[in-house]
């Protein structure tokens, strides 16, 4: 190589091995060792404080536990800061799984917390909101002690794809933040309390207006919630004393109309059951009367319920996008859905009685 | 030999990267329902001005967009291109600074701007010196690499869609094309103009059917259509403009259980990151060339050498986001003359040559 060719391979030699330290792309990186990954949330509001409690599983060198952290400040960022003050690693939210509010908080609403989390894309949009009508510290000790696996078994409470069951609402801080805005639709939250030999119980849901909490539904109800945004498969219903049942598909058709500016709505949920236990020997045209009578009016009482609190879990205003003109449909919840008329009406097909016969 | 192939990958990536961040923004700002009609507007507008523009270059050819223009004097050629050029190298700065505040916002939230804006440049600038070839192989190198990735993310991102928020179909606001004159429209157009200039700056040795081109633009057009309505069918109209990148939250709130990867938001950043490098290359050697078509005397690496350095220091004289947005608006008349003006005189100007050229 002549001299003349060794001043560009230089300069190229010496650009590449410039360009490697702009490209590894690691400024200011912390190894996975020194960051702490909390994988639940809890928010308390103590007098004028929050109260904010994470559970971060931690890896000894043999053994998995987790450790519950708790600190107290005027908003969620400065608990956190403060928290990181005081651990050893760095708090990074985003693997953060499941947030629980107090009720109190949930009742004086969600919004300016989950926009802020919305913003500063910390914590994914994908965690699941919950809310404890309890005190925090029990729940977080009782997870503590229960929870396997050093506590991402929690997670697993609310993943369809493992512990998830249709009586449990599956609500994400985007469901919430989108029905803050929306005009037609709000979202149940499920109620989680610490249970007796699991981890977790839940009791039910609560009912979000606008992110506002504003009354509860029990599991079964839930249940009819999944059902009618099409989830409820695999959701147990008891048929008085005769029977239960196992939904194995569920479909909905609707049919919208404005009758005199009274939005009517009637609509039909096809759902399709095994039969999984009897009691003495009913039949299973008895069953399936048993079964359409007995739920159509439970829907009926949700619907009523919720309707009463002005809230629209089910997003029947989504229905009537096109019925209603866009400026109007801005006051559904408070003109239009407390006067929504409601046809509802099951029709259920017994698709197998299961492993026995049965007389028709 | 027809290298069409490549002039079509370039054309459909250079578009993809510019889409999906600020165009949604725009669209679902400017109206409130009825979004189809400005993308199918904004994109009528862009097929007819790629048509005029392309036929123009027929007649004009083997000469390119320069060539054409200095073909009726240096100073006709200066006046009408200087805006042009004028246009890419703040089209360089926007989109250089845009994109590296998108990366520190979604993922890389502790590396300084400068060194992300220093990487984006040092990759493209490096590209750009190399020349057109160049670029246009490692387009096809990058869509191969990137393109699986992309459809992936597609197919997936409508998983969260609640496809009632598309009605009603239609509204007074954008049945009369009220929208046109205002700002977020006027801005979209970003997507729309970035791209397609290049077109005229290929040298006759790289020959390509333009009938091709023009019938490869039609792919762009589910692009527009999904990158507006995912975030639309997610997050409904009121939620969505809210957000300051709306397909990008939209992708974030997929969720996967049986990928390993907790964010495909990620894959889907990294590949458009790649396809703006690519037309940030692009942009930077269609300015040298234009410089050099005046200043002969510098070479091509020093012209981009210089470029590179200019745009790097008007990038970080720009403090903030909303300087960018700024930016962006005051480009707006540039934007304008570079889409409307050039393709017509183009036209004029390359059929006159052509009759000129029949004549003898």
């Amino acid at each position: 190589m002549n001299v003349k060719n060794v001043i560009p391979y230089a300069s190229t030699m010496l650009l590449i091995v410039g360009m490697m330290t702009l490209l590894c792309g690691c400024w200011d990186n912390k190894d996975i060792n020194h960051r702490a990954l909390p994988i639940v949330m809890g928010i308390e509001k103590s007098e004028d404080d929050y109260q904010v409690y994470l559970l971060i599983p931690m890896k000894d060198q043999d053994k998995n536990s987790a450790l519950v952290v708790s600190d107290k400040g005027t908003t969620i960022n400065e608990v956190i800061d403060k928290m990181n003050k005081n651990l050893e690693m760095q708090i990074d939210l985003l693997h953060l799984k499941i947030i629980i509010f107090d009720r109190s908080i949930a009742e004086k609403g969600l919004n300016d917390s989950l926009s802020s989390f919305m913003r500063a894309g910390d914590v994914s949009p994908k965690t699941i909101v919950t809310i404890t009508e309890h005190k925090l510290r029990p729940l977080f000790e009782r997870m503590n002690a229960a929870s396997l696996n050093n506590g991402i078994s929690l997670y697993d409470y609310f993943e369809k794809n493992a512990g998830w069951s249709p009586h449990l609402a599956q609500t994400r801080i985007w469901h919430v933040f989108r029905s803050m805005q929306s005009e037609t639709k709000d979202v149940p939250v499920p109620l989680i309390s610490a249970g007796k030999a699991t981890a977790l119980e839940s009791s039910g849901s609560a009912v979000l207006r606008k992110g506002i909490m504003v009354g509860k539904i029990s599991s079964d109800e839930t249940l009819m919630f999944n059902a009618f945004a099409g989830m409820g498969s695999q959701g147990k219903i008891e048929v008085m004393n005769q029977a239960s049942v196992l939904i194995v598909s569920d479909t909905l058709s609707h049919s919208t109309s404005l009758v005199e500016n009274t939005p009517v709505l009637n609509s039909k949920l096809t759902l399709k059951v095994t039969i999984i236990e009897t009691k003495g020997s009913p039949t299973a045209t008895l069953i399936q009367q048993e079964l359409e009578e007995l739920w159509t009016a439970r829907y009926i009482r949700m619907f009523r319920k919720v309707q009463s609190n002005r809230a629209d879990i089910l997003g029947l205003g989504q229905l009537f996008r096109n019925k209603i003109p866009m400026d109007r449909l801005k006051y559904w919840r408070d003109d239009y859905y407390p006067r929504l008329k409601f046809n509802f009406r099951i029709h259920a097909i017994i698709q197998n009685e299961g492993l026995l016969k049965m007389k028709e | 030999m027809d290298k069409s192939m490549q002039v079509i990958v370039v054309y459909l990536l250079t578009h993809i990267g510019l889409i999906f961040f600020m165009y949604p923004t725009d669209i679902i700002e400017c109206l409130e329902t009825g979004h189809w009609s400005a993308i199918l507007l904004g994109f009528a507008i862009h097929v007819a001005l790629l048509a005029v523009y392309l036929k123009g270059l027929q007649f004009g050819a083997p000469n390119n967009v320069i060539d054409i223009y200095k073909r009726f004097g240096r100073w006709f050629a200066i006046v009408f291109l200087f805006p042009v050029a004028l246009y890419f190298a703040v089209v360089i700065v926007i989109t250089i600074r845009a994109y590296s505040e998108i990366v520190t916002l979604v993922f890389l939230d502790n590396t300084p701007l400068w060194a992300i804006m220093a990487l984006l440049l040092a990759v493209s600038s490096l590209v750009a010196v190399y020349g057109v070839e160049t670029i246009f192989r490692t387009g096809i190198l990058v869509a191969l690499l990137f393109s699986p990735a992309l459809l992936l993310v597609f197919s997936l991102s409508f998983q969260n869609a609640d496809w009632r928020y598309m009605l009603p179909l239609i509204d007074q606001r954008a049945a009369s094309f009220s929208y046109v004159f205002r700002e977020p429209f006027l801005l979209s157009f970003f997507a729309f103009t970035g791209g397609f200039l290049f077109l005229g700056f290929i040298p006759p040795r790289i020959p390509y059917k333009p009938r091709k081109v023009l019938l490869a633009s039609a792919a762009l057009l589910p692009m527009f259509m999904l990158s507006v309505y995912v975030p639309l069918l997610t997050f409904g109209q009121s939620a969505a403009s809210l957000l300051q990148f709306p397909f990008i939250t939209a992708v974030d709130t997929v969720n996967v259980s049986w990928l390993m990867f907790d964010r495909i938001t990620l894959f889907f950043l990294l590949s458009l990151v790649g396809f703006v490098m690519i037309y940030i290359s692009l942009v930077m050697w269609k300015t040298a060339l234009m410089i050099r078509s005046v200043v002969t005397i510098m070479s091509p690496i020093v012209t981009i050498l210089l470029l590179t350095a200019s745009v790097f220091l008007a990038c970080l004289y720009i403090p903030n986001w909303h300087a960018v947005e700024r930016i962006l608006w005051w480009n707006t008349l540039l934007r304008l003359y570079v889409m409307l003006v050039i393709p017509f005189v183009t036209l004029v100007l390359g059929f006159r040559l052509h009759r000129k050229g029949a004549a003898h």
